[in-house]
């Protein structure tokens, strides 16, 4: 056990930071739905060129071929940055990709890997079904083969980005007939096809992030199956493993420089009073409590990164990290809006300069997206501790 | 970087859990709380055997040499059986023995022939000097050769011959010994600053590992008793009421754990930040010990209140553990003075 990076990690972490303070993008991220595609794919772009994309995918996919440790080190450097630490690249890098180096087909990977990696690309999850989101098994949108063909019949919700994205992970119901889980198809779905429409939902953070998506029709080719047809389930549970599993990092490096931001905020500001902020005894001790549990949920992350070296997967305690991370996210950002007081009043979008209030409201989601807390907790308490299920 | 205990310290931590069931079981908390020691003199022997209050000195200085990554996995297990002892005043006085040329105690320490008393400073923040005064709560003192004070005023060793009449109370833990003393003037030891500094955030991280191994056996406790306890004719651990508050205390232990071997691998490597790592792990593992121990009787229901049941003594034994080297509210300010971690 050890905390020591050896000197090729130091000298891979010189070049990022060098790297990046060369590149990361200077203007905002812009909030016209085009314009933000067109800037977070010249991004991935500007990564690729660099040579930065896929650290740790496999080369025979255009990755580099490191290993976690080098993927670690590039997320704690580039979360120094107020980038968006999920952005319109996400599922993509963190979800289809690993998903389909997991289960697609040669030509399948061939075909789409690349130009993940190389930012030609927006891709979208369809997972969530108005009436299937936790229970996400009872998803009812058809899928029925014509031919070579399958065709499409339904709805998806809470689906990210399916206003400006290419290609969409979703996950269909080809046979009603068998118990739920075992009638799932994971499929290929070109965004542009002809009976996709797409309805954006406003948020309580007041972007339009994420979609609703109805299918009338929708023919995709059977060559877009993933794995086996009425294979799905498995094939998504590597999917969601993976997401409770490192895809994080990025999000608990950034949550510990906001702690830090916020300290600053509580010395700089005073009370009405005259005295900083930080001599509040309640804020303080928030604040220091808010300093000690990021510190411990990096340490879980370097477990999480040391258990996946040795087992290949991270593993239910995934789910450990994604619960931890959204309720100390929610904590930090509650604790920034009592602590910037009746400016939070203004409006400002998380993306925006003093945008606590806009992250304050973004943090709702953490607990619901990627699988609620609740169901986060019935996974430990049945797989970690091996509780009898409900 | 690797922040799992490999195989040799896998195998530190199940020996000391087997050495632990056999030799230092739960049961003897209730059985000897009326002893004027809390460990039989010749269990503590065996200890001393196993080279437990040695096992970060160097093997020049007569320990086993590893560091206090390998430390704070036995302290963890230390925690988890509840074995009661001065363990942590006893490693922490060989350490200051040695640091202060008193070779003959440290050596006398490691052998098992004495053992050290804890002294809790009633404020943590006053200065630790020679002659030494203040008010004093003692942990495990009857018996002990000499008292080790630790924390952010300062460390010292102070002979328990020189220390006078000492008040004896009842101590809210039945594995801990306690007793008070006012001391004006007692002629101490006192560690160089830089020593004295690195003691306290050593002893840090091995309160937070007790802390962390009393949080991880409330959590198995808890559920086991959800797996098993039948109401309504279904295990209780089927609700999510049950479940989840399961759950909550493995999220707790999985933070509290990670962060004590972080710190401890921190100190080990030298890192600039050892002091906001340790302060972290005292914080998250207080919590930990203490909300886990909460839900464990709450799960345990009337069970849960009993003394005959087990989960009332690491509740009790978690408060003791927190109030050595230095309390919550006293991390809690000092995490927040510190520079941001590395």
């Amino acid at each position: 056990m050890d905390l020591d990076f050896t000197d090729s990690d130091r000298t891979f972490r010189d070049e990022v930071r060098t790297w990046l303070a060369e590149h990361v993008p200077r203007e905002g991220r812009p909030t016209q739905r085009a314009a933000m595609r067109a800037f977070d794919l010249e991004w991935q772009r500007t990564q690729w060129d660099g040579g930065w994309a896929g650290i740790s995918w496999p080369e025979e996919y255009g990755g580099r071929g490191l290993s976690l440790t080098e993927q670690l080190i590039w997320y704690e450097e580039y979360g120094r940055y107020d980038l968006p630490d999920i952005d319109a690249r996400f599922v993509g890098i963190s979800h289809a990709g690993p998903t389909l180096m997991a289960r697609a087909s040669d030509e399948q990977k061939a075909y789409h890997l690349p130009r993940i990696l190389k930012g030609e690309v927006v891709w979208c999850q369809g997972f969530s079904e108005p009436d299937a989101g936790s229970d996400l098994a009872s998803l009812r949108t058809r899928g029925h083969v014509d031919g070579d063909e399958m065709v499409i019949s339904g709805q998806k919700i809470w689906t990210s980005y399916a206003d400006i994205a290419d290609w969409q992970e979703l996950l269909v119901r080809t046979d009603p007939d068998v118990p739920k889980h075992k009638g799932i198809t994971w499929i290929i779905c070109d965004m542009h096809s002809p009976g996709i429409e797409i309805r954006p939902l406003e948020t309580m953070e007041g972007e339009s992030d994420f979609c609703e998506v109805f299918y009338n029709d929708v023919r995709l080719p059977l060559a877009n199956v993933v794995g086996e047809i009425d294979d799905g389930w498995g094939v998504a549970m590597s999917t969601l493993a993976f997401e409770r599993g490192t895809a994080f990092t990025l999000s608990q490096v950034q949550l510990s420089r906001i702690v830090e931001d916020l300290i600053d905020e509580a010395r700089d500001r005073s009370a009405p009073d005259g005295r900083p902020l930080i001599r509040d005894e309640e804020l303080a001790r928030r604040l220091a409590t808010a300093r000690a549990e990021v510190a411990s949920l990096r340490a879980m992350t370097y477990a999480a990164i040391s258990r996946s070296r040795r087992q290949g997967s991270p593993g239910p305690e995934g789910s450990m990290l994604k619960l931890f991370f959204s309720d100390a996210a929610q904590r930090v950002y509650r604790l920034a809006f009592d602590i910037v007081g009746q400016d939070g009043l203004e409006y400002r979008s998380r993306s925006s300069a003093g945008g606590w209030s806009g992250k304050y409201l973004y943090s709702f989601s953490q607990s619901i997206g990627g699988g609620t807390s609740e169901i986060q907790r019935n996974i430990i308490g049945e797989r970690v501790l091996g509780l009898p299920r409900g | 970087m690797d922040l799992l205990p490999s195989d040799e310290q896998q195998e530190i931590a199940a020996a000391a859990a087997a050495f632990l069931a056999k030799e230092l079981p739960i049961d003897g908390v209730r059985a000897r709380r009326h002893e004027k020691r809390a460990v039989d003199p010749e269990v503590w022997a065996r200890c001393a055997n196993l080279g437990w209050f040695g096992v970060g000195v160097g093997e020049a200085n007569g320990g086993v040499g590893y560091g206090l990554v390998e430390e704070a996995i036995l302290f963890r297990e230390i925690g988890r059986g509840l074995a009661p002892g001065p363990f942590l005043a006893t490693s922490l006085a060989v350490r200051a023995a040695l640091q202060t040329g008193r070779i003959d105690l440290a050596g006398a320490l490691m052998a098992g022939d004495c053992f050290a008393a804890l002294g809790l400073p009633r404020d943590p923040d006053a200065a630790v000097e020679d002659p030494l005064y203040g008010a004093f709560d003692l942990i495990d003192d009857e018996g002990a050769s000499v008292l080790l004070v630790a924390g952010p005023g300062g460390s010292a060793l102070v002979d328990v011959s020189a220390l006078g009449p000492v008040k004896r109370l009842v101590a809210l833990d039945p594995a801990s010994r306690l007793g008070r003393i006012d001391l004006t003037g007692a002629p101490a030891t006192v560690l160089p600053h830089a020593d004295a500094g690195a003691l306290f955030e050593r002893g840090t991280v091995l309160a937070a590992a007790i802390l962390a191994g009393t949080a991880e056996a409330v959590r198995d406790q808890a559920a086991e008793h959800a797996r098993t306890r039948v109401q309504f004719g279904r295990p209780i651990g089927v609700h999510q009421a049950i479940k989840h508050r399961c759950a909550e205390m493995a999220l707790r232990c999985e933070a509290a754990t990670s962060q004590v071997f972080f710190a401890a691998a921190a100190i080990d490597g030298d890192r600039a930040d050892t002091g906001f790592q340790a302060s972290s792990a005292k914080i998250v593992a207080t919590n930990a010990a203490v909300d886990n121990a909460r839900d464990n009787i709450q799960i345990h229901g009337g069970q849960g209140y009993t003394f005959g049941n087990d989960a009332n003594l690491h509740l009790k034994h978690a408060h003791a553990v927190a109030a050595t080297m230095a309390p919550l509210r006293w991390h809690l300010a000092h995490l927040l003075d510190l520079v941001p971690a590395e």
